[in-house]
């Protein structure tokens, strides 16, 4: 048995005990494997991780098992139990631990109760989280309106870091420079192009240009008539809403309904063309996979949505809903919204309740050589290979392909001296994948993950861009960090 | 010397690097594999190239580059005098630190190497590429010399030598890559200077070929060539490629405005998208073109190398590029 500490003391609540809270978790196991009759190959391999969840609410159990298959589905004798302390006072979790170990040995849990399974294994980007997610945003405001608060109330600042005046103003100052640069070597565009990329209430894209058009009769640049400011959503209401927020810079403005993931499908005539590309909070909500190495070989992670048996009994009780049923009315719910399911108020309370229940039963899938279908659209391998060069032991971390693919899909727009910038929750270092849990963490109906850094800089370089992050200073204790592009030489 | 058709095509250079090949060269960089082996591969991947190339119709080919890293650290390892930090990189097509501290010296680049190998694997006409004075000067520090035009200008004085011998050895067409002029256009007179020393007592027809940079496949500046004129015209070369695919034709206008004794080699082929062009498209492209260029003042090729493109991309272009070529000759008959 391997034990692994995914965590690091220090990011943990101050006062606690980590060597007595890990004991009194590993004694308990190691006595119920010693106890379980599994056998020593598969004991041997059996790894033990120990992660400390810091969301208030995940997909996750207390204690869950995964484990492993090859490309066919064929059991591998990899196994593991990962443990999030930080449920470990939970109630019942020496019945989890219990549990769990009875799954590995192929039996149904101690109590009886198996989970009820709603869907298949499928890799992270392809999982039922998308659908709710989507869900979320096209129904936004029945959301706030059932859970009575705007849903940056429930980010971890209590509101957007995008919208704060004197980082705007900052990003201004830098732009206008880089106009007067171009100006000065007769290389300044007549038509200068700067994009926001989610643009959500258009705050944001307001305030800029305000700031902009201020800045600019100040030096009396004559830059400001010049601008073709566009605004990209993927959701129409969001940029009309977006529109008639930036008021009187509207006639400078257009609205581009956009896949964050691939703006040159629609702005290709653009190419080379715009100098500024900003996207606050978007990379985080885009796909993701996540990569495991286990003993030096790949395995992509996928996952099966489930709701405990508890759980189902209290939707059947509530909503009249059996586990036979249960399957189809989610799809319907995803699908058509939540009047499919019943009146306006049982649908919404439908949605948040079924949202609230559902976990993610994990497995290991095993990447052979020379299989690429995990990479990103339009990203070789050779990226994923700079970052796993640099961590030579086990590790597991996001693969942010929707991430990878927006950046490479933006930069292929920038001017030669254009640059992109985006304000969101990075891991710069692949290293702090070691350290710590990074997601997906359930933020009221949507979700948040971070986002891999490290792959997106290795995916930078490869794209002829050198990718830097700074953190976000205007905000004591902000966890966004900015991301720079510069174009290397 | 191989006879050539009204509008000849021809490549800038670079053929699409296989992505086997660049981990290789990465892996090279990272001792994990060996010279002997590295170089068997540029062996299998340069005759690849050049079959592609006369396949696809392509009346000057070139041995496609592909052992090159990129435009500027195959020189500067060559050329005696400059010292290389091979530390200094992860990623082959990075620049190496690169560093002059003392006069240069002459001695062998390795380009004769190239030339041996194309008459060896091809009976075609074919070119060999250098990259200029220019762009040399731009990338390795200069701790020696008292100005860049200095620096440039003994750098062709070295470069001319092995140019030389190119020609010795039967070398008919010569290109010099000069990407960064676009960017830096105040040094243009010295720059044409330091060309007109690296070619001086050849004979060759030789091309300076000027664009705006493609770097990872990207421009690395935009404007207009009319910075080039009218000192361009001083260079001491047969033919000017100049980038007009991507950018449009207006620039063809400073060759009805000035007089201009080169011929043009056109780029037609748009090398930063993975579109193919028609044939038709390119057809169009230089029947344009020879309403302000005569028809023997006027060659076909790429806007710029084809090592950022996919190898079936790239083919598929050279391909359109030979057919719109052959179309137009038609036309002439």
């Amino acid at each position: 048995m391997i034990i692994q500490r995914n965590y690091s003391p220090s990011a943990l609540p101050k006062g606690t005990d980590v060597a007595e809270l890990t004991s009194r978790i590993i004694g308990p196991l190691t006595l119920l494997i010693e106890r379980s009759g599994i056998d020593q190959d598969n004991g041997q391999g059996l790894r033990v991780h120990l992660d400390w969840i810091q969301y208030k609410t995940s997909f996750r159990d207390p204690v869950v098992v995964r484990r492993a298959v090859d490309q066919q589905e064929q059991p591998l004798p990899l196994a593991e139990i990962s443990i999030d302390l930080r449920q470990a006072a939970t109630p019942s979790f020496n019945e989890y631990l219990t549990n769990a170990v009875e799954v590995l040995k192929g039996n149904p849990p101690s109590n009886g109760h198996a989970p009820f399974v709603l869907d298949t294994f499928k890799p992270w980007r392809d999982s039922i989280i998308w659908p709710f997610n989507r869900l979320f945003w096209q129904q936004l405001g029945d959301w706030e309106a059932y859970a009575k608060r705007g849903f940056e109330a429930a980010l971890p600042s209590g509101g957007s870091d995008a919208n704060h005046p004197e980082a705007v103003k900052e990003g201004v100052v830098e732009f206008w420079d880089l106009l007067h640069d171009l100006e000065k070597r007769g290389n300044l565009p007549h038509d200068i192009y700067a994009m926001e990329i989610g643009v959500g209430s258009g705050a944001r894209a307001r305030l800029w240009l305000d700031q902009f058009q201020v800045y600019d009769a100040e030096k009396a640049s004559g830059y400001y008539p010049r601008l073709k400011f566009l605004l990209g959503d993927y959701s129409p209401s969001t940029l009309d809403t977006a529109l008639a927020a930036v008021g009187p810079h509207a006639p400078l403005c257009s609205v581009i309904p956009i896949d964050a993931t691939n703006p040159f499908k629609v702005l290709s005539f653009l190419r080379f063309k715009i100098l500024y590309v900003h996207l606050t909070n978007v990379y985080d909500n885009l796909t993701f996979d996540e990569i495991a190495r286990r003993d030096n070989k790949l395995y992509i992670v996928e996952v099966r949505p489930y709701v405990s048996a508890a759980a189902a009994d209290r939707i059947k009780a509530e909503f009249g809903f059996s586990t036979a049923e249960l399957p189809g009315a989610i799809k319907r719910l995803l699908a058509y919204g939540p009047e499919s399911v019943g009146e306006h108020e049982t649908g919404m309370a439908f949605w948040t309740r079924i949202w609230e229940v559902l976990r993610l039963e994990e497995r290991l899938r095993a990447i052979d050589e020379g299989d690429e279908s995990h990479l990103p659209k339009g990203v070789s391998r050779s990226p994923l290979d700079d970052v796993l060069s640099e961590v030579p032991h086990d590790i597991r971390f996001h693969l942010s392909r929707g991430a990878a693919e927006s950046f490479v899909n933006t930069a292929a727009l920038l001017h030669p001296r254009g640059y992109l910038q985006v304000q969101d929750i990075f891991v710069t270092s692949i290293k702090e994948y070691v350290h710590g849990f990074r997601g997906p963490g359930k933020l009221d109906g949507s979700f948040v993950t971070w986002v891999n850094g490290a792959f997106l800089h290795a995916v930078g370089a490869r794209a002829g861009y050198h990718v830097n992050f700074a953190p976000f200073t205007h905000r004591k204790g902000s966890k966004t960090q900015i991301l720079y592009t510069k174009r290397r030489d | 010397m191989t006879s050539l058709p009204p509008l000849p095509t021809t490549v800038i250079g670079s053929y699409s690097m296989p992505a086997w090949l660049e981990r290789a060269k990465n892996d090279f960089l990272q001792r994990k594999v060996s010279r002997h082996d590295l170089d068997e591969m540029y062996d299998s991947a340069r005759k690849a190239a050049v079959k592609d190339q006369e396949v696809a119709g392509i009346d000057i080919i070139s041995d496609g580059e592909l052992h090159r890293d990129n435009m500027i650290d195959y020189f500067a390892e060559r050329i005696p005098g400059v010292q290389v930090d091979h530390g200094s990189k992860r990623l082959y097509d990075d620049f190496y630190e690169s560093v002059v501290r003392s006069k240069l010296a002459t001695g062998s680049l390795g380009l004769l190497d190239e030339a041996r190998f194309l008459r060896r694997f091809s009976q075609r006409a074919s070119k060999i590429s250098i990259s200029g004075p220019h762009a040399l000067v731009k990338r390795i520090r200069n701790d020696f010399y008292p100005s860049e035009e200095a620096f440039a200008l003994d750098l062709a004085r070295v470069m001319n030598f092995e140019v030389r011998e190119l020609v010795r050895e039967g070398v008919t067409h010569l290109q010099i890559d000069e990407p960064y002029y676009s960017g830096f256009p105040e040094d243009l007179p010295w720059a044409i200077t330091a060309v007109n020393a690296l070619v001086d007592g050849i004979s060759a027809h030789v091309t300076l070929h000027i664009c705006y940079g493609n770097r990872y496949g990207k421009p690395s500046f935009e404007g207009t060539y009319r910075y080039l004129f009218p000192r361009v015209l001083d260079a001491h070369v047969q033919a000017l490629s100049l980038e007009f695919a991507r950018r449009g034709e207006d620039d063809l206008q400073l060759f009805k405005e000035f007089k201009v004794p080169f011929t043009l080699a056109m780029g037609v082929v748009d090398v930063k998208t993975h579109d193919v062009e028609s044939a038709g498209l390119i057809a169009d492209r230089v029947r344009r073109a020879l309403n302000v260029i005569p028809v023997e003042k006027l060659m076909i090729n790429p806007d710029c190398g084809l090592v950022h493109l996919p190898r079936e991309v790239a083919f598929n272009k050279l391909s359109a590029m030979a057919e719109g070529a052959r179309m137009v000759r038609e036309g002439l008959k």
